[in-house]
Order: C-alpha cells, then sequence, then structure tokens
C-alpha cells in the first residue's frame, strides 16, 4: 500500500515545468554577437592571463571554418550565433568572499529551485544524509562554491573554472583542452573560444572526496547562451562522485548551452559524474522556445586500472546532442554509461556515447533506456570501438525504448568497431510499446492509468535510477513522472 | 554523391567517401583516383557459379546486356540465372529489371564474377514483386581480389508478397552489396540473409534498409561474418517502421568472428521506429572463437585446427541451412566450406 500512496502522492505533485520562472535580477552583458571583441571581452571581464586569451582567440580562428554538424536526427532552423549574448553575470562590484556576501536575491533564486547554498543545510533534509558541496552557475558566472574550506583541508581544490585559471594556472594549463581538444568539434571549439565559467576539481593522489560535489546550473538571462566548461582530475587512487543538474525560464526563443566537460582519470582512479539534466523543453504543444543542448563530455581514462562512470537523466531541453564518452586509454580501465532519455510534447534527442577501448584488457558497459511520448523523436546513437592494441576488450550494450503513443520516434543507431581478434562485443536492443497486459494489471489493482503508466515507466528505468547516488534518484523518479505528464488518455 | 554519377561523368570526385554517413567504412573515393573507360561485351562461357542448376541465363558483360534486361516470371516456379561479369578493367554500369508477376513464384541466383583487376562494376536492380509473388534471390559475389563491385537493389513488394534472399560474399578489393525493401507491411513478409566470408585484404560490405510502410509486416535478417587476415567485413542494417506501420515485427541479428589481430568488422544495425504497437529488436555481437568450445573438442580427440574449422563451418551454416532452394542451398554450402577451408588456421 505503500507505494500506491506515494505513487499517489507524486501525481499530486505534478506541474508541468516548475523551473519556468525568470528571476529579474541586475546583470550584465557583452555586446551582443560573437567576433574576436566579443571573445577579449570575456577574457578581460575574467581577469585571465594572455595565456588563457591566447587559447581563445586561436579557438575562435578555428570555429570560423568550422561547419556545424548534420548528422544527428534533430531538426533546427539554423542558428543566428550574432544574436546572442555570449556573456551574462549578475551585476557585483566584486566576487563574494564568503556565502554571507552572496547577493540575497540569488540565495532566494536558489531556495526556490531547491538547491541548499548554505553549508549546513543537506539536500534531502535528513539527519545523517551525505552533504554535497555545491557550485553554482547562473547565466555566465559561478556564483558561489561551498564547503571549499572543508575540501581544502584533504587537499581537494573545488572551485570555479574562473578563480583555477587564476590561482592554479599550471593544472588548468596541463589539462584544459587535453581531453576535448580546441577543434574537437563545432560546438566544442564556439566553447573553448567563449566558456565564461564552470567548475574545476582536483582530487590529489590517494584521496576519497569526502563529500558529494555538485554543478547547479541555471540560465537567466533572455538571448544569451551558457558555455560552461568543467575541468575534473582524479590523480592517482582518488575518487570523487559529481552531480549536476541544470534549469532554465520558459521562453519562446531558443536559447544555447554548449558546454564543455572532461574529466581525467590516472591510475586506479576512479570517477562518478551524474547528471539530472532539465532545461527548460519548449512548448509541449507548438515546441516554441526551449534549449538547444549541445554537449561535448568525455573522460579519458589516462591511468593503468582508472575507472569512469557515466550517469544521465536526460528530461529537459528542445533539442539534446550529447554523447557522454569515454577513452579507455589505460590497461584494464573501465567505462560505464547508464542513461535514461525521456522525450515528450515535440522535443528531440540524439544522445548516447562512445568506449573507444584503446588499451589491453579494458572493459566497458552500455545500459541506455529511451522512453518517447507526445510528438517527440529520440535516438540512441553510440559508438563500440577496439583497436588493434586494445587485447581482450569487453563490451556489453543494452539499449531499450519504450514507446508511448502513436505519434513519436525512437531510434536506435549503434556503431560498432572492432579492429582485433580477442574484442568481445555483445549489443543488444529491443523497441516496445508499454504491455497492455501490465497496464490492464495495474489499473485492475486500482490506479488510474496516469498513475499505472509511471509505474511501469519506474520499473523500466529502474536499472539506470539505481546507479543514481540516493537523493539524485528520488528527484529523478519525480522527473520521470513528470516529464511525461499528459502523455497518455 | 554516387558511383553511378562518378561513372556518368567521368569524374572521381563524385565517388562516396568516408565523410557520407552511409559510406563511412566503405570509402570509395579515396581508393579510386580515377574513373576506368568502358569496354565492349566479351563472350563468357555458359554457367557461373549456380551451372548445376538448370535455368535461363542472363549475363550482363562488362556492362553491357545482350538482348532484354528484364527477368519476368511466368510460372510457379521460374528459376533465372544473373550473372555479373567484369572480363576488363573498365567501368561498368548496367540496370536490370525484375518482375515477379502476381501469384508467380522465381529463384533468381544472382552471381558477381568480376576476375579482371581494376574492375569498376556498378549494377542497379529493380526488382517489384506483385502481389502474392514470391521471389528468394541467392547472390553470390565471388569477385576477385582488385575489382570494386557496387550493387543496389530496390525490391517493391505487393500486399502478401514473400521475399527472401541471402547475399554471400568473399568480398573484393572494395564492395558492396546493398538491397532496399519497400515493406507494404499488408502480411507480406521479408527475410534478409546474408554471410560474408573474407580472407586477405578482402572487403565486403552488406547494407540493408527495409522500410515497413504498412500493418502487419514481418522482417527477419540473420547475417554473419567470418574475417581473417587483414580483411575488413562492414555490415549496416537499417529497418524503419513508418508512421501507423503497426503491428510490424522486425528482428535483426549479425554476429561475426573475427579470426586475426589485424582483421576488423564494423557494424551499424539500427532500428527507427516511428510507430508504437510493434516489437523490433537486434541482437550484434562481435569476438573470437569460443575457446571452451575449443577445448572440448580438444578434449574428444579432435585436432585443433579442425575444431576451429568445424565451429566456424557450423557458426556460418545457420545462414545457409534457411536458403529454400535445395540445390542453391548446397551450391552455398560447397561453397562456404572452399571459402573457410582457403583461410589460414581452417
Amino acid at each position: 500500500m505503500a507505494a500506491v500512496s506515494k505513487t499517489v502522492e507524486q501525481v499530486g505533485e505534478l506541474e508541468s515545468y516548475k523551473h519556468g520562472f525568470v528571476s529579474d535580477i541586475e546583470q550584465e552583458f557583452a555586446p551582443k554577437g560573437l567576433s574576436a571583441d566579443t571573445v577579449r571581452f570575456i577574457s578581460a571581464k575574467k581577469g585571465e592571463p594572455d595565456w588563457m586569451l591566447q587559447w581563445r582567440l586561436e579557438a575562435y580562428e578555428r570555429w570560423l571554418v568550422l561547419e556545424q554538424p548534420d548528422w544527428a536526427r534533430v531538426e533546427f532552423p539554423p542558428i543566428d550565433y550574432q544574436n546572442s549574448y555570449y556573456y551574462a553575470a549578475p551585476s557585483t562590484k566584486e566576487g563574494p568572499k564568503s556565502l554571507d556576501e552572496v547577493d540575497p536575491e540569488l540565495l532566494a533564486i536558489y531556495a526556490k529551485l531547491g538547491i541548499p547554498l548554505k553549508e549546513q543545510e543537506v539536500l534531502a533534509g535528513v539527519e545523517g544524509a551525505p552533504r554535497y558541496a555545491v557550485d553554482a552557475v547562473f547565466d555566465s558566472v559561478s556564483v558561489v562554491t561551498t564547503f571549499k574550506k572543508e575540501l581544502a583541508a584533504v587537499g581537494v581544490i573545488f572551485c570555479s573554472m574562473s578563480e583555477a585559471i587564476r590561482e592554479h594556472p599550471e593544472l588548468v594549463r596541463k589539462y584544459l583542452g587535453s581531453v576535448v581538444p580546441v577543434s574537437d568539434n563545432f560546438f566544442a571549439c564556439l566553447n573553448s573560444a567563449v566558456f565564461s565559467d564552470g567548475s574545476f576539481v582536483y582530487i590529489p593522489p590517494g584521496v576519497r572526496c569526502p563529500m558529494e560535489l555538485s554543478t547547479y546550473f541555471r540560465i537567466n538571462a533572455a538571448e544569451s547562451g551558457q558555455f560552461e566548461r568543467t575541468l575534473i582530475i582524479a590523480d592517482k587512487g582518488a575518487y570523487c562522485s559529481y552531480l549536476e543538474g541544470c534549469t532554465a525560464p520558459m521562453r519562446d526563443e531558443n536559447q544555447l548551452h554548449a558546454a564543455v566537460v572532461e574529466l581525467v582519470i590516472l591510475d586506479d582512479a576512479e570517477i562518478k559524474y551524474s547528471t539530472v539534466q532539465n532545461w527548460y523543453p519548449g512548448d509541449p504543444v507548438t515546441g516554441k522556445g526551449g534549449i538547444y543542448n549541445f554537449v561535448t563530455k568525455r573522460a579519458d581514462c589516462r591511468g593503468d586500472r582508472a575507472k569512469v562512470s557515466w550517469t544521465q537523466v536526460e528530461t529537459g531541453s528542445a533539442i539534446t546532442w550529447k554523447y557522454p564518452s569515454c577513452v579507455l586509454r589505460g590497461e584494464s580501465s573501465v567505462g560505464e554509461f547508464y542513461s535514461i532519455a525521456i522525450t515528450n510534447g515535440r522535443q528531440q534527442a540524439d544522445t548516447g556515447t562512445k568506449m573507444i577501448h584503446l588499451g589491453a584488457n579494458t572493459r566497458s558497459r552500455i545500459i541506455s533506456k529511451g522512453i518517447s511520448a507526445g510528438r517527440s523523436s529520440n535516438t540512441y546513437r553510440g559508438l563500440v570501438s577496439a583497436h588493434p592494441k586494445a587485447k581482450g576488450a569487453r563490451n556489453f550494450t543494452q539499449c531499450d525504448s519504450l514507446l508511448i503513443g502513436k505519434d513519436c520516434g525512437a531510434h536506435t543507431v549503434p556503431y560498432i568497431e572492432a579492429r582485433n581478434g580477442s574484442a568481445k562485443f555483445e549489443h543488444e536492443a529491443t523497441t516496445t510499446r508499454l504491455s497492455e497486459d501490465q497496464l490492464f494489471y495495474v489499473m485492475q489493482r486500482g490506479l488510474s492509468q496516469e498513475e499505472a503508466v509511471q509505474l511501469l515507466v519506474n520499473g523500466f528505468v529502474k536499472e539506470v535510477l539505481q546507479e543514481l547516488p540516493m537523493e539524485f534518484a528520488v528527484e529523478a523518479q519525480k522527473l520521470v513522472a513528470i516529464s511525461l505528464e499528459g502523455s497518455v488518455g | 554523391m554516387s558511383l553511378a554519377t562518378a561513372i556518368k561523368l567521368g569524374d572521381p570526385t563524385q565517388l562516396p567517401s568516408r565523410r557520407d554517413e552511409d559510406w563511412r567504412w566503405t570509402d570509395l573515393r579515396g581508393l579510386i583516383r580515377q574513373i576506368p573507360p568502358s569496354a565492349e561485351w566479351a563472350e563468357v562461357g555458359e554457367g557461373g557459379p549456380f551451372a548445376a542448376i538448370e535455368a535461363e541465363e542472363f549475363v550482363v558483360s562488362n556492362g553491357h546486356i545482350e538482348g532484354w534486361n528484364a527477368v519476368v516470371s511466368e510460372g510457379p516456379a521460374d528459376i533465372a540465372r544473373l550473372r555479373v561479369v567484369a572480363t576488363e578493367a573498365s567501368s561498368n554500369p548496367a540496370t536490370v529489371f525484375v518482375t515477379v508477376r502476381a501469384g508467380t513464384s522465381l529463384l533468381l541466383l544472382e552471381t558477381y564474377e568480376a576476375l579482371a583487376d581494376g574492375a569498376l562494376t556498378n549494377v542497379a536492380l529493380e526488382v517489384e514483386v506483385q502481389a502474392g509473388g514470391r521471389l528468394e534471390r541467392v547472390v553470390l559475389a565471388a569477385d576477385g581480389p582488385d575489382s570494386v563491385t557496387v550493387s543496389t537493389a530496390k525490391v517493391a513488394l505487393g500486399e502478401g508478397a514473400i521475399f527472401a534472399q541471402t547475399v554471400l560474399t568473399s568480398g573484393a578489393r572494395r564492395q558492396r552489396l546493398e538491397t532496399q525493401v519497400a515493406h507494404p507491411g499488408a502480411f507480406a513478409s521479408v527475410r534478409m540473409d546474408g554471410a560474408y566470408l573474407l580472407a586477405d585484404k578482402r572487403h565486403a560490405d552488406i547494407t540493408t534498409v527495409v522500410t515497413h510502410q504498412g500493418v502487419d509486416g514481418t522482417t527477419e535478417q540473420l547475417v554473419k561474418g567470418v574475417v581473417n587476415d587483414q580483411a575488413r567485413g562492414v555490415f549496416q542494417g537499417r529497418i524503419v517502421v513508418a508512421h501507423g506501420a503497426d503491428r510490424t515485427d522486425a528482428r535483426m541479428g549479425h554476429h561475426a568472428l573475427i579470426l586475426s589481430d589485424k582483421a576488423e568488422v564494423d557494424a551499424k544495425p539500427e532500428l527507427l521506429i516511428n510507430a508504437d504497437d510493434v516489437a523490433c529488436a537486434h541482437g550484434n555481437t562481435v569476438g573470437a572463437l569460443d575457446e571452451e568450445a575449443i577445448f572440448y573438442a580438444r578434449q574428444r580427440g579432435i585436432p585443433e585446427a579442425e575444431a576451429r574449422a568445424m565451429l566456424t563451418l557450423a557458426f556460418v551454416e545457420e545462414v545457409i541451412d534457411r536458403i529454400g532452394h535445395d540445390g542453391a542451398r548446397e551450391i552455398a554450402r560447397a561453397w562456404a566450406h572452399r571459402q573457410l577451408g582457403a583461410s589460414d588456421g581452417l
């Protein structure tokens, strides 16, 4: 009975998109449009050293000659890159020194979003629950990072990217762009030129990060793009778990979010990276507005026995173009990808992963659950490759798609490239609709159709939800329910 | 970008390259620097690989066809041999029409015999299987090691039609055997099997597209590959279910054995589904022979080489066993034995 009443309770909480508000906060912008001057403006605004400016300008030059990729199963009108702001920041005279100095208006916004920026608080409000250090990124800048002192005591560096460029230039210069090269692809290159902020994490050798690290991204300003850059380095034998969440206001225009995330994992280290993506998906009926989420995420398992695990719950955005990848370079390194992608209304998602096996005895595992409803399109696109030196490479991939309604699409596009005789790859995929029998059974027990669908969908995605840290799993389960609202009946 | 345009214009820049999504593993642009000239019809002896089966013979020789370029079935058990032959280092474009009239049945035995080095063959097949018709297409591509062949068959099916094909190939320098089926649903059924058995530096690409356009259609597909030495096998299978094509049941399987550390297998089994009342699935595996099975066989007194050959043959024969026509099936089986026997270590 408890499960039923809980489900009923969740249904009661359903709202269509509760993060869609706009906050009226004083902000400053870069002049509209993109040119070398915009790049200089951003760099100067952040007080960057010359090497960083040169790096950005070089990226901008390369971006000018790159072409926007068109192979994904998504459709959108041409983007006018000149009709957008590339820098928007809440006005402050100087960066806040402590939490007490953060603009109370900003704190109020984060409180409304349910993000704890006060250090004593915990996400679920449960005593004894794990604590979270948060880096809050508002449009183009990081407004605050919590628990910095406590983390510094064990040698963990957790700060905004701007601060890392100032305080830890040797680490940034060594690793920035080493996983996702400047001209890796059109959007990553654009990000390299105009990225404004993001999180930087360094875990020293042998340290297990004492708390969960998280970044919360919020787009607020109109006609602006968000280009954050995250770099996480787990030195030998280190471990960290990192979470990111994102929301944006409801607007009729499309806004671009082109982020780059780079993970470097050395010998015996491990990074667990979880994402709950809930950008504004656009109007469910007309398809107007919403975020274009064009993101490059890549992990480089540089060391032997390194491990990376990507877990993503993708429910928002008008268009998602995202392939968190694992370069398995170190011997016996391990890559994992667990994904739930839900599309409803007019959303389009083309998402998946790449497992690139370069080292001997590398292993990877892909579990992808796609759910399409409304008039949406949901594509899994993933690459598994083994190079000649990747002796004994192993991969297991499972892609399941669920269709709810007659007007949506569910597509599975795996690429398999095996270049040596000892690699062993297995892939299986299914596409079905919700079983009538199961629905009938559950409804016969007294659940409404909507509740029944939720229960079955939660069962369908359970394998992936289990991989999320506990508090996130609860949030994600609710999000799954909200995303599918109105998809039946 | 297509081979047909490139041959027509004599312009190699029109060739598909790895930048074209559908040709990423079968790069012609990077291989062919110059489009060879055309050649005259050359006489070849009757028969070919399916000589043992009595049939009407159609020959495409160096891109030329004597007489009609159409195969039309009239009766309940027609058999036709279509042989594509190249005897010179020439460009050989050709189009052939195949019509299976309503209620009739045809066994099409299609062979590719481009034995000349540097031959560039491009065949377009326009196939129509009318309502209630039945077509079994058995393709045996036995090209020479230095020829390039592209064959594209477009198949349109009528209500209740039955289409079954088995594409068998030993590869070429570059070779693409593509089949596109427009599936009307309507209780029509499709079987799209294939096997590539490759050695040396050969390449073969089996590409298929089945588009389910109406309700109540079935498709089953089993493609297997064995690659040795520095060979490269490519499988691209796409099943499309159009909006409203409910109760489609489509299953695809691709399984490959890599027997050498320099061989390569690339696969892209796609499902593009736009209707919800469907059951679609695909499975894909790539790997080496099961060492435990070899150990088991050796323990029973079977020498290792023999055990490997036995397991490899058993792996491939699953495809060959599904060929409907007895004679064609046994010719295919003998071909597979020869093909695998010729590889190192077998």
